[in-house]
Order: C-alpha cells, then structure tokens, then sequence
C-alpha cells in the first residue's frame, strides 16, 4: 500500500435546497480505521458521499494526494478510493462471482477487458472474505450476512488502497456486525488499507476505530482515538442521549449506557437525585 | 494481495458463464436468421430455402423468384428482422438502467410519445416517408426527455420514472385517439392499421432509417455495455468504480430511443416485444449475458410473430396483435410477481 492523503477542506455538501455538511475540514489518517458517528441527518452519510465524489461539493474541496478530486478522471480516482454504498444494487439473478468482478471496472478499459490480473484480484477478495465457495451462487439467494460480505468482496476487487463503506451493518444482526467489522480489521492489519466507515452503534464504532469523528448538524463535534474523546458529555452533546460511559470489559474502550427514564436501580437513582 | 492458487478457479467460473452467453447468443442469431429465411420461404408461392438464400445473395439470376423472393418477401422479412433487434436491444437497455423489468419504452410511454408524432404526421400533414420517421424520433426522444423532466429529482429512480411514464403513455394515446376521430375516414382506418403494429407496411424509406441507425448503433451498444454493467449496480457503486455515470446513461437513453423511434416510424407500435425480450435473453443466457442477446431475441419474437400472423391464421393479422396475446399474459404475470417480491421500487 502506498500512502495516501485525503482531506476535506472548507467542505459544504448538500441535495436540493438545504446544506447538510457546512465548511467542513477533516483529514482522514492514513492507515488506520476511521469510524463517522452521529445522529440521524447529522450529514455523516453525506460526508462520506463526498469523500468519495458521489457528490459534488458546494463549497470548498476534498483534496486526494494534493489534487482535488473534482478536477480528477472519475477512472483515476476509482483506482484509489473505493466507496461501499449502503444500499447497493444486485442484478436480478447475477452470481457471486459475475458481482464481485465488476469491482474490477476501473481496471480494464476499452480493448484490454480480462487479464490474469483481475482473476487473481477477484480470488484474492472472495478469499478474504470467506465467500469462495459461493462463486457460483445467486446473490439473491444468499443470507444477508453472506450478502453483505459479497459485496464488500466487490469493494475489494477495486483493489483500492482507500475503502469507504456507508453503514456495511445496517442489515445485519449482531453477530454478524462483528463479523464484518473482524473482517474489515483483518483487511486493515494485513495489508493498511485505510478503511473509513459510517456506524451507528456507538460501542461498535468506539471498539473498532482507532480514530473516531463524531459529527451533529453537519459539523464535527469531536475526533480523535475513542478512548480520549469520547465521553459522556459528547455523547450527550451529539446524541442528546443522557447517559454513562463505562469502560467495555472485552477491549477496554468506551461503552455507552443509556440512562432513560426506566429501569434504573434504586441505588442509581439515588446517586443521581 | 494475490493468492494465485485460486486464479483459476476464478477464471474457469468467468469462462463458464461467458461460454454459456456466447453458445446461446449464437443460437439465438442461428434461429433468427433460419427465421428470416422462413419468412421469405411460405407465402401462396413456395420458394425453397436455398432460392431464396441464393435469390437474396444475388448469386443466380432467376426472375420469377427474384421478384417474388427481393420485391415482395424481402422487405418485410428485414422489417421484422430490424425492428425486433431495434426493440429488443432498447427494451434491454431501459430495464438495465432503471433497474426494473416494467421499464420498458413501450410500457413507459416513449412507443405511445412516437406513435403520436407518427399518426398526427400521416392524418393531419399527409407526411412522406421521410417526415414519418423523422417525427416518430421526434416523439420518441420529446417523450422520453418529458417523462425525464417530470421524474428528475436529484436523480432518476425507476419507480418514478415508470409511474411518470405510464402517465404520459397514457395522455399521450389519449391524444392519439382525438386525432385519429379527427380524421377522414380512408386517413382514419389508416392510421388505425398503423396503430396495431404491423412489419407488413414498412414503407422503403422508414426502413432504410432504422437500418442504418442499426448499422451505426448496435455496435455503439456493444460499447456502452461496459458501463451498463456498473450502472445496473445503482449510480453510487457505478461512480465509486469511476463510471461515468450522467454521460453513459445519457448515452444509453439516446441509442434505446433512437432505436424506438426509428422502428415504430417502420412498423408502428409493436406492443410487448421491447418488454418481453430482455427477460426471456436474460433467463436463457443469465445475468452475464449481452444486449445483443436480447436483440436477438427481440428478432426472433417479431419474425415468429409476423409468421404466425400471416400465415398460420385463418385471416392475416397484423404483428402486433400476435405478439399483444403472447405479451399481456406476461405483463400480468410480471406485475403479480414484482408486487409480491416488492421489487417495484
């Protein structure tokens, strides 16, 4: 992997006749695991969108390796910086392997379609994520787990050295949240892809990043590792949650417990009133 | 990254399922063109296959069959072949990119938006050739660019543009019929003739349009299909693969309207085929298969329809109302299934 510098600078995003994300400016560590939390509507899809020039800013610039990406060949980009939509479109009875190969698109051009190339690349990410025995399965058949893990195989045949992922758990149930996030670890570890994510549970997303960015009304309200940023207090602030946060017993970063206004313990409370 | 162990794996799967595409495909082509010979075959005058094969050729003079094989036969043996590759490749296109098997131009308006340019062209300006082709791709394209206009917002999604399309289908044949009761008598059975679908009245210039608007846009077709391949996965993925997403399916509308417009301009609106074709090319040469195979297919419909239509009947009946029986069982079938699945959307 080669090292890579993406960055948003004065960034504004928005649909039609609203700003989601205002003069925005982040930059995503190289490298490393990079988890977007907040609230519903808080922009952070948006801001991901735009990362990937899904969508053109209204202000400012996402800058990838010292260019803009606006000005750059949409192929040129593809190359570096894949992008996980959260809700990807599977052709009516495509197979597994068919799906995962079209990851290779901006590999081939016009005259040169297949080389040995992208069947290695294709392999190599149905290995990674444990779908090689289901090459020749329909998508439509597959659990959602199964599903999910295909189409991020897809996202790895664009061999990229930026991945960017849009809510991957939405779908799925717990288990298999943990299973894909183990996965998209492995990926990081092994090769230093730099991964950047959209999450909604908070513990999920405290326990894998190793850098978190927290965003309310199209701004980020903290960033930084979990373990230091992340506290009651911008929980509150971001999610208008009143809640503890505790140490989670398996790894040790931050655990949020929700408060609500029912089935507290008297002795807690007690220490509360 | 690469784990070679499994290349091969990978590559005898792909291989697998383009040799399925390409077996198929070249069946499909086979069975057209045995098709396209039939057709020039029976008639109240029998003409064996190699006469006519010989007779189109031009590799014998003989002058009772070539009269009877290039002056009657021909012409509409070729319409059929040309406006059911025309539909189905056009059919093909607009459910890929809209990513719904209903998104057929003949369902969505783009046939009923040519029809009317074609009907108001022969009823009210008594139009030459010419102009009726002309028009019909003026209907064609205006229609499809309202339907477009009306079902932007940021962004095309199917189920709009199918709802719209409908629509204006139906607005559009609304006025088709006040135009047609406007008519002279003699103008207005005309028309109604025209409206029901027929290969059989392909006027020389109309065809020689939709020839070479094949000639120059299959092999166009062939090309977009790469991008066609990252669109069907929904615009975000087909941009985060560094697709080209506005221009190619601008592109893409273009071919399937042209196409449209050119073969309705030919043979009027021949119903169901633009709808039925992709399907049945996709179930036969699964999801990895061409456009063309659906072209194909869309020829082998039209060729086997205007058949049965002619001479397998008791009276000759025009193409379309043959391939409208086969057809509206189909579309009842299919609004069943994509309600049940929830795949309208």
């Amino acid at each position: 992997m080669t090292s890579h510098d993406l960055r948003a600078e004065n960034l504004t995003l928005g649909y039609a006749d609203a700003d989601i994300v205002k003069d925005l400016d982040v930059q995503i560590p190289d490298g490393r695991i990079t988890v977007i939390v907040g609230a519903n509507a808080c922009g952070k899809s948006t801001l991901l969108r735009g990362l990937a020039r899904l969508l053109a800013p209204r202000g400012g610039q996402v800058v990838l390796d010292g260019t803009s990406v606006q000005g750059m060949k949409s192929i040129d980009v593809a190359k570096v910086l894949g992008l996980l939509p959260q809700t990807p479109v599977a052709p009516d009875g495509i197979s597994v392997g068919d799906l995962v190969g079209r990851g290779r698109y901006p590999h081939q051009g016009w005259f040169r379609r297949w080389s040995t190339e992208d069947d290695e690349a294709v392999a190599a990410a149905l290995e990674a994520t444990g779908t090689s025995d289901l090459e020749h399965r329909n998508i439509a058949e597959l659990s959602g787990g199964q599903r999910q893990r295909v189409w991020v195989a897809m996202a790895l045949a664009q061999d990229t050295d930026l991945l960017l992922l849009d809510e991957p758990t939405t779908y799925l149930d717990i288990n298999h949240q943990v299973e894909l996030l183990d996965l998209l670890t492995d990926l990081n570890r092994a090769s230093g892809k730099t991964v950047v994510l959209v999450l909604h549970d908070l513990n999920l997303a405290c326990r894998y990043a190793d850098h978190i960015i927290a965003m309310k009304k199209g701004s980020i309200v903290a960033e930084g590792p979990p373990r230091e940023v992340i506290d009651a207090a911008v929980v509150t602030d971001v999610f208008g949650l009143d809640c503890e946060v505790v140490p989670d017993p398996v790894s040790g970063t931050p655990m949020i417990v929700p408060r609500g206004r029912h089935h507290a313990r008297a002795e807690v409370v007690q220490t509360l009133a | 990254m690469a784990t070679t162990l499994e290349a091969p794996v990978v590559r005898s799967g792909r291989r697998h399922r383009r040799r399925r595409a390409t077996i198929v495909t070249a069946a499909l082509a086979i069975i057209a063109t045995c098709l396209f010979v039939l057709t020039m075959m029976v008639g109240s005058f029998y003409v064996s296959p190699i006469d006519v094969v010989t007779s189109v050729l031009g590799l014998r003079d003989d002058p009772t069959n070539d009269f009877i094989v290039r002056d009657l036969r021909l012409p509409t043996a070729t319409a059929a072949l040309a406006v059911g590759l025309a539909l189905g490749l056009s059919g093909v296109v607009f459910q890929k990119l809209l990513g719904n098997p209903l998104a057929s131009p003949d369902f969505v308006g783009v046939s009923s938006g040519a029809s009317l340019f074609a009907v108001s062209s022969i009823v009210i300006f008594h139009a030459s050739s010419a102009a009726v082709s002309g028009s019909a791709l003026l209907g064609a394209l205006l229609t499809a660019l309202l339907i477009y206009v009306l079902a932007w917002r940021d962004g095309i999604s199917g189920y709009r543009f199918i709802l719209i399309g409908i629509g204006v289908s139906e607005f559009m044949l609304a006025i088709v019929g006040y135009v047609v009761s406007r008519a002279q008598l003699y103008e207005a059975r005309e028309a109604m003739t025209w409206l029901a679908g027929s290969v059989g009245q392909a006027g020389a210039g109309e065809l020689r349009a939709l020839l070479v608007a094949l000639v120059v846009l299959l092999p166009l077709a062939l090309v977009l299909e790469r991008p066609l391949r990252t669109l069907e996965l929904g615009d975000d993925t087909a941009k985060a693969l560094g697709s080209r997403v506005e221009l190619s399916r601008l592109a893409l509308l273009a071919v399937s309207i042209v196409l449209i417009g050119f073969s309705v301009a030919v043979a009027g609106p021949i119903m169901f085929v633009a709808l039925i074709a992709g399907p049945i090319a996709v179930r036969l040469t699964g999801p990895s298969g061409s456009v063309i195979a659906s072209a194909l297919v869309g020829a082998v419909i039209v060729l086997a329809a205007d058949l049965v239509a002619q001479h397998l009947l008791p009276t000759s009946l025009p193409t379309g109302v043959v391939t409208g029986i086969v057809g509206a069982p189909y579309l009842i079938w299919l609004l069943a299934t994509v309600n049940r699945e929830g795949r309208g959307g």
